[in-house]
């Protein structure tokens, strides 16, 4: 199967009720006070295979949320998403470990939920423990760990899954720089092999190493697509000039 | 599903030797003293009073157990929910298993109880996987409405969590069906738990084979529910991670 993601006119709302939290949209209806916010809107965008692309803009801007439906984590509210191939996603540091599990029993855990049959996630044990180099930490529960360690356990199970899509969203900031050697190499193997790595964060120079394309994002909008490099120098002209207009 | 419930029990029970003394404890520690109460200590009329209420409560501890949990799943799991993308079909039903194991251990209450009146065991013991059949499809009914209530209406968790104790106390929990009289005796049947209850008694107390009624009744009530909340949860699954952050 070819990789690809296509979306067009994308678009999630977040309804919220008086005391400000977050219902389902169902409920909204159904209450008379609810404001609603986009968290994404009028969205196309179109990556192909072996394409790397990385998602740039500010605090909510709308990366975490495109990042989301690519995941198929949200659902559309409007408009049309289509993603092939298998997707493995690293959304935040703590994604989907329990604390109270150890590494081994969460990499299980996330293994199966990755798509891994419960023979494949308890076979793939050994290989997670190698390549996240936690040793001994390994069957200690995920509370004892440190940002670090939790990202490189996510990280190792998810490729565990042997995704066509990679999304991943500013986990990779929290790797020492060993690991992220490893992590630039992988995700070049994926892209190479015809996959799709799709990064949001705000280490510009790792995004520049790993990706020839850029997304950015502004008030859930997206307003520039194009070379890495174009579309960097725009974002932070861009920012620039709005912080010295503040 | 497998791995979420085996994932949940190991959050809650640990790991090693203890594991296996704190599930067996749970239900004890739960509802065991309740039990040893009324049958130790208070005078209660009616042929092997404990037995009796033993029967009542077993179902109705794996059925308000599943409530209590269904209607926090999805915060519980808002790790996984808001992360990453999977079947959100499978969560009641995960509960479901989750409680229904944890709870299994609650089954030594009634065979306890079954020792301390001299009651045996008889051949009705054969219609056990029947009754226990129809007692998780009325859980995983509940499981499904109590995940969505929970979601749409959090602060009233409790209230429906009095609902629930209210059927229990609405069928013949506390008192055997025999020793309700009148219009009252036929209306009672109607309570979703009363068919189960009976059941558990008919197998374990009367050594009988459950009446039709009690196995239909329950059943028919979890059709309903899931005919009226499976289809609109399937809808809102998409949306659960827009709440569950």
């Amino acid at each position: 199967m070819t990789a690809s993601i296509r979306a067009r006119g994308a678009g999630v709302r977040f309804v919220f009720d008086r005391q400000r939290r977050p219902v389902t949209p169902a409920m909204g209806r159904l209450r008379r006070h609810c404001e609603t916010n986009w968290g994404l809107r009028g969205v196309d965008v179109e990556v192909g295979p072996g394409e790397s692309v990385a998602l740039l803009g500010g605090n909510g801007a709308g990366k975490t949320t495109l990042l989301k439906v690519m995941a198929g984590v949200y659902t559309l509210d409007e408009g049309a998403v289509a993603v092939e191939g298998r997707v493995g996603s690293l959304l935040s540091i703590n994604g989907g470990l329990m604390p109270e599990l150890t590494g081994r029993e969460n990499a299980v855990l996330l293994g199966v939920l990755a798509g891994l049959s419960r023979p494949q996630a308890f076979a793939s044990l050994e290989s997670v423990l190698q390549s996240s180099r936690l040793g001994n930490a390994f069957e200690r529960p995920v509370s004892s760990y440190s940002q670090g360690m939790r990202a490189r356990l996510g990280f190792a199970t998810i490729l565990e899954s042997r995704p066509q899509v990679l999304l991943l969203d500013e986990v990779h900031e929290a790797l020492d720089d060993d690991f992220r050697v490893d992590f630039e190499r992988i995700s070049e193997e994926i892209r190479s092999a015809g996959g799709i790595v799709v990064v949001a964060g705000h280490d510009h120079q790792l995004l520049s190493r790993m990706t020839s394309r850029a997304l950015h994002l502004k008030d859930a909008s997206l307003i520039d697509d194009g070379p890495f490099d174009t579309v960097l120098g725009g974002y932070l002209a861009r920012d620039r000039g709005e912080a010295a207009s503040r | 599903m497998v791995s979420l419930s085996q994932s949940d029990l190991r959050a809650r029970y640990g790991r090693g030797p203890w594991q296996l003394v704190k599930w067996l404890l749970d239900p004890f520690a739960l509802v065991g003293v309740y039990l040893i109460l009324v049958t130790a200590v208070l005078e209660r009329p009616g042929e092997a009073p404990g037995l009796a209420l033993t029967c009542a409560v077993v179902p109705f501890q794996i059925l308000t157990l599943t409530t209590t949990s269904s209607m926090t799943a999805v915060t519980l799991r808002r790790g996984i929910i808001a992360n990453m993308s999977f079947p959100r079909a499978f969560l009641p039903l995960g509960t479901t298993m989750t409680e229904t194991l944890a709870f299994a251990a609650s089954f030594l209450l009634v065979v306890m109880m079954m020792a301390i009146y001299s009651v045996a065991p008889t051949t009705a013991l054969l219609a056990l996987p029947l009754i226990l059949f129809v007692n998780l499809v009325l859980a995983v009914s509940f499981a499904y409405a109590a995940t969505l209530f929970g979601v749409w209406l959090p602060d009233l968790r409790p209230f429906a969590l009095s609902f629930v104790r209210a059927l229990f106390f609405l069928a013949p929990g506390l008192i055997a069906l025999d020793q309700i009289e009148g219009a009252a005796n036929t209306w009672v049947r109607v309570n979703p738990f009363s068919g189960l209850f009976e059941g558990y008694r008919a197998i374990f107390l009367r050594g009988e084979v459950p009446d039709l009624w009690m196995i239909l009744i329950p059943l028919g009530w979890a059709c309903l529910i899931m005919a009226v909340f499976l289809p609109i949860y399937l809808r809102e699954q998409g949306h659960f991670a827009k709440v569950a952050e």
